[in-house]
Parts: structure tokens; sequence; C-alpha cells
């Protein structure tokens, strides 16, 4: 049997769900292991994948920051939408590897979220060539896009850009953040699974939006096209 | 075929991580319920596989379910590993089993590496990490140790992180483990059949798989802060399927080329083509729990035409190793071994 535990212990034990820790964690202990241990953001988007249904039906999560963060840019931001939703879902049928998409806005960003199949690459390339310059105008409404303005001359310079603001998607697995850390790391060696949660923080800490996982689906392994076929609605 | 001095050398190896294991008991998994019901697979389950209990027809099952310990004693409400062991009784007396667990990959993937791991999960004195030590963990942003229950003389807690760190394939695991909790049901879990079989089709063609059961009441834990409570389950499950049956729809998942499909301790991507085969309806826990909870033997490779052993070593391992383990409880025999048939 176990002895009791001492006050002591009890205390400590209870000192993480405190607000005076807590406050330390946040203030203190993750600004300090950010300096000592540097964390470089990972890149946002799928992962390089060879696997057939690794490539179907992949999430992009773009947050792209509004210019204009009063009520005025976001509905600027709406009426650039608006105005082209035509011109958009005509580009989204003529790409034809696209499950889903839609536009939300959260707080100051314009996000685009959609479901595509195939290269990430070939589907902003192929989304900007159908689009054409309509993509101008709600590009034209975030931080930095008049950079990569016109879209359709600047493709991959375009590509660059809508890559930066593809969220990170944490692994399915949460060791796998200690797996990509190994992989990075100059001996090679496994890591310290109790180390887990400051990976988590640390990477949180250098990449405060992500998306968490990979994301569900009820139809695994299969194209938008072996959808629309199955269902007889043509391409 | 493994060697059966490895077979005896595996269970041994099991035994000897349980201070308290019971002789005439499971080396693990050694608390459970047996539970009756049948399966009836979906139209589409015949399609991919020609084995008997895929074609359509209600198929009779005795279900074990457990708690993962190798203890004799119930410790519903600990955080730990579930089992969920279903035998599908067939036309003629035969039979095949589906053998699966909450934990959604194995701890190694191959016999050395198995054996290294026992070694390292051998319970060692059960000291609580100092509060000061504690302190050092939070200001490292690093998860302190788990206190040992108040039960607890020894444990092998320290052993498996440490092997974690040293064995990158354990990780995933080993950390499962240590947050996997106890569910509220054992109807309202999810359990993974984690090694890989070969499936054939009505065309001949062959697929490597591996299968899941998903509960239709859904997944649920019960509050990890709460007071432990130690035997629940069982008198849950009675009192479950005295109003109402309980459901597990089953999954296949297709792996594709670059899969590995020997080793058991890596989960394939939730991207892979999921075919829902059947679904299961438990009716009545057994009358006779000496036979339906003790007595059956289970083996995941007594299976029938239309599924095949793959190449995981693991799994070819189990063969032996629970016939070993069988043999040395006194459970009922198994025809594919050559014992009398097990008509539980």
């Amino acid at each position: 049997m176990q002895p009791e535990l001492s006050w002591f212990e009890r205390l400590v034990n209870w000192l993480p769900t405190t607000r005076l820790f807590q406050f330390i964690a946040h203030r203190l202990l993750v600004p300090y292991w950010a300096a000592r241990t540097p964390t470089q953001p990972q890149p946002g988007g799928v992962r390089p994948a060879i696997q057939g249904t690794d490539n179907l039906q992949n999430m992009m999560n773009l947050v792209m920051p509004l210019k204009d963060k009063s009520p005025i840019g976001r509905a600027q931001a709406v009426m650039a939408l608006a105005q082209n939703l035509d011109e958009i879902y005509a580009g989204l049928d003529n790409v034809g590897t696209v499950h889903f998409a839609r536009f939300v806005i959260i707080d100051d960003n314009l996000c685009m979220i959609s479901v595509y199949d195939g290269d990430f690459t070939n589907y902003i390339r192929d989304f900007i060539a159908t689009i054409g310059s309509v993509f101008d105008a709600i590009v034209a409404q975030i931080e930095g896009g008049d950079a990569v303005i016109p879209c359709e001359t600047n493709v991959e310079a375009f590509i660059d850009w809508v890559h930066r603001h593809d969220l990170y998607q944490v692994p399915d697995e949460p060791t796998d953040i200690l797996i990509e850390w190994t992989r990075t790391n100059e001996r090679g060696e496994p890591h310290d699974i109790r180390l887990l949660p400051r990976e988590v923080i640390l990477q949180l800490h250098a990449n405060p939006n992500v998306s968490l996982g990979g994301g569900y689906r009820r139809y695994p392994g299969f194209s938008a096209a072996q959808v629309r076929k199955e269902l007889g609605v043509g391409w | 075929m493994t060697d059966p001095a490895i077979a005896k050398q595996l269970v041994e190896a099991i035994i000897a991580d349980t201070p308290d294991h019971a002789e005439g008991t499971r080396p693990i998994h050694t608390v459970g319920i047996g539970v009756e019901g049948h399966f009836q697979a979906l139209n589409v389950a015949a399609n991919y596989c020609t084995a008997e209990h895929f074609r359509g027809h209600k198929v009779p099952v005795s279900v074990r379910f457990s708690n993962g310990s190798g203890s004799p004693v119930e410790r519903d409400g600990v955080s730990d590993v579930r089992g969920m062991a279903t035998r599908f009784h067939l036309a003629d007396g035969q039979a095949t089993d589906l053998l699966a667990m909450t934990l959604g990959e194995f701890f190694v993937p191959d016999i050395p590496s198995f054996l290294e791991f026992t070694t390292a999960a051998l319970p060692k004195p059960a000291k609580r990490e100092t509060p000061w030590a504690k302190l050092k963990d939070m200001l490292q942003l690093k998860l302190p140790l788990p206190d040992p229950m108040p039960w607890e003389d020894a444990t092998n807690t320290e052993g498996l992180i440490d092997y974690a760190n040293r064995h990158g394939f354990a990780q995933l695991s080993v950390t499962q483990v240590g947050t996997i909790g106890a569910p509220v049901s054992y109807a309202r879990a999810a359990y993974h059949a984690v090694n890989t079989f070969i499936v054939t089709d009505p065309n001949g063609k062959k697929r490597y798989v591996r299968f899941n059961w998903q509960p239709v009441a859904g997944v649920l834990n019960r509050d990890s802060t709460a007071p432990i409570v130690n035997q629940y389950l069982h008198q849950e499950m009675r009192d479950r399927l005295a109003h109402w049956p309980a459901r597990f729809i089953l999954d296949m998942v297709i792996a594709e080329a670059w899969d590995d499909v020997a080793d058991p301790t890596k989960p394939w991507p939730n991207r892979r083509t999921k075919i829902s085969m059947g679904s299961l309806t438990l009716t009545k826990v057994a009358e006779d729990q000496k036979e339906a909870a003790e007595k059956i033997a289970f083996n995941p490779c007594r299976l029938v035409p239309g599924i095949e052993m793959s190449e995981d070593p693991i799994l070819q391992a189990r063969k032996e190793a629970y016939e070993y383990s069988r043999k040395l409880r006194g459970g009922t025999g198994c025809p594919f071994f050559g014992g009398s048939a097990d008509a539980t």
C-alpha cells in the first residue's frame, strides 16, 4: 500500500490547476523555453505523400489577415466575394478536384476552407488559371496581398503566398510530433515522451493557428470524380 | 509457425510482469465477462471477403470483454486497455475468432522486441515522484510521473517510459496507454484488431486489411478525476442488456501499396478506404460465466477460408502463444490445434 499523500504532495498535485501557476507558465515558462529551444513553425498544408488515398480529400485551411480590420473592412471582403461568387464557383467547377470550399470571416481573418484531391500546387495553379483575375479582388483585401496581384501572372508567388497562409496540420497521432522532432534531430534519437506537452506547447507558441489532425472523412479513399461518377451526376 | 519454445518464453515473460498472477487464469486480460448475440454482414461485405460470416446471414457469436491487466483482481475504474474477443459460430461446428483491444496499435513490431519490452515492463518497487521532482518537471513543461495507485507496491510505468524513449516504435502505444482511461461501459469503447489479415474476394483478389469495432452507443470514458470505482463494468453490461441490445459496427480498413502490413506498431492513416462489413448485436450476458468468460480460449489465428494471416510476426507468434497459454490454464481445446470442438 502507498502511504497517504502529504500536504506538500497534495499542494504540488493541485498547483497546475491554479491561476498562479497558469500565469507563471504562460508569462514565464513558455517564453523561456521558446527562447531556450527555438521551435520553427511547421509548414502548413498536407504532408507530401506517395500513397493514392493520401492524395485524396486534402484539407486546405487558408487564414488570411484582413488589411482593414474594422467592420467596414470585413464588409468589403464580404462584398468582394458576393460580387464574384459565380466566377469563383465556376472556377471551382472547372478545377474538378474540389469536394467542398467555403469562405468564412473569423475575427480579423478571411478564411478559405476547402477539400480537394491531388497535389496542392496543381490545385492552386488550376484554381487561379480558371478563376483568372477575379481572385485579385479578394486578395486585395488581405495583408501582403498586393505583392501577388495580379495573381494570374504571378502564379508561383501566389502559390507560395497561399502555402504560407495554409494552417499547419497537427498529426492525427500525438506522438507523430515527436517523430517529426526526431527526424529533424541531428542524432536521430527518439525523444523523451514526457516532453510531448512541451513540444506541443512550443509548436503552438510558434504557430498559434493550426488544424487539429487531418480531419474526418466519411468516405475516405474516393475522389470527387469517383463520387460524382458513382452518383451518376456527370463529371 | 512459431517455435513452441518461443511461445512458452513469450507467455512466461508476460506472466513475470504480473506479480499477482493467479495460476489457472489468463496471463493478461484476466478479468472478463462473456456475452452472446449475433453478427450480420452488410451486403457489401461479400464483395470483399468470401469468409462464411460475411455472407449476410445471422451468425451467432460469443464475445468476451475484458480488462487488459493480468491481475485477477477486478479494477474496472483504472486506466487500462480493454479487450473484445469475438467468436463467430459457423456451420458444421466451425468457428473463427477476432481479437481486438481499445489500444489502436501494439507496443512492438517483432518477437525479440517483445521479449525486451516485457523485461522493461518488469515491475519495480512503486515510489512516488517527490514533490520537488514534480515541481522541476512542471518548470520544464514536462509531464510528471503519475502517482502509483494506493494499492500498488510495484509498477512498470518508469520501465515502459524508458523503453519508449529508447524505441520510437513504442512511443505511440506507451503514450496512449498512459491516457487511455476507463470506459463507462464495455459497450462504449472502440476496439481495434491491430494485426493485419489478408482477405480474399469472390474474384480471388487478395487485400491486406485491419478490422475495428465501433460502438453504436458511442465512445465514453469515466471522468478521470473522479474517485476510482473498482467493480462496475460487469453489472453495467447486465443492466444494459436487460433493457436493450448493445451494438457494434465492424469496419474493415484496406491497406495501400506502401502501408506497413507486417508492423502492428504502425496505425494506418485514417484516409484508407474503410468498408462497413456488418453489425454485431449483443443480447444477453452468458449464463455460464465459467465457460463463456474463463474456459473459452480464443486465438486470433483461428481463421476460416477467405481470411488468412499476414506476415506480421506478432500475429504469427500469437498462434502458438495463445495455445500454450490455453493449455497452461486448462482452457477449452481448440479444433484447429487438434483439440475437441469448442461449442461455447
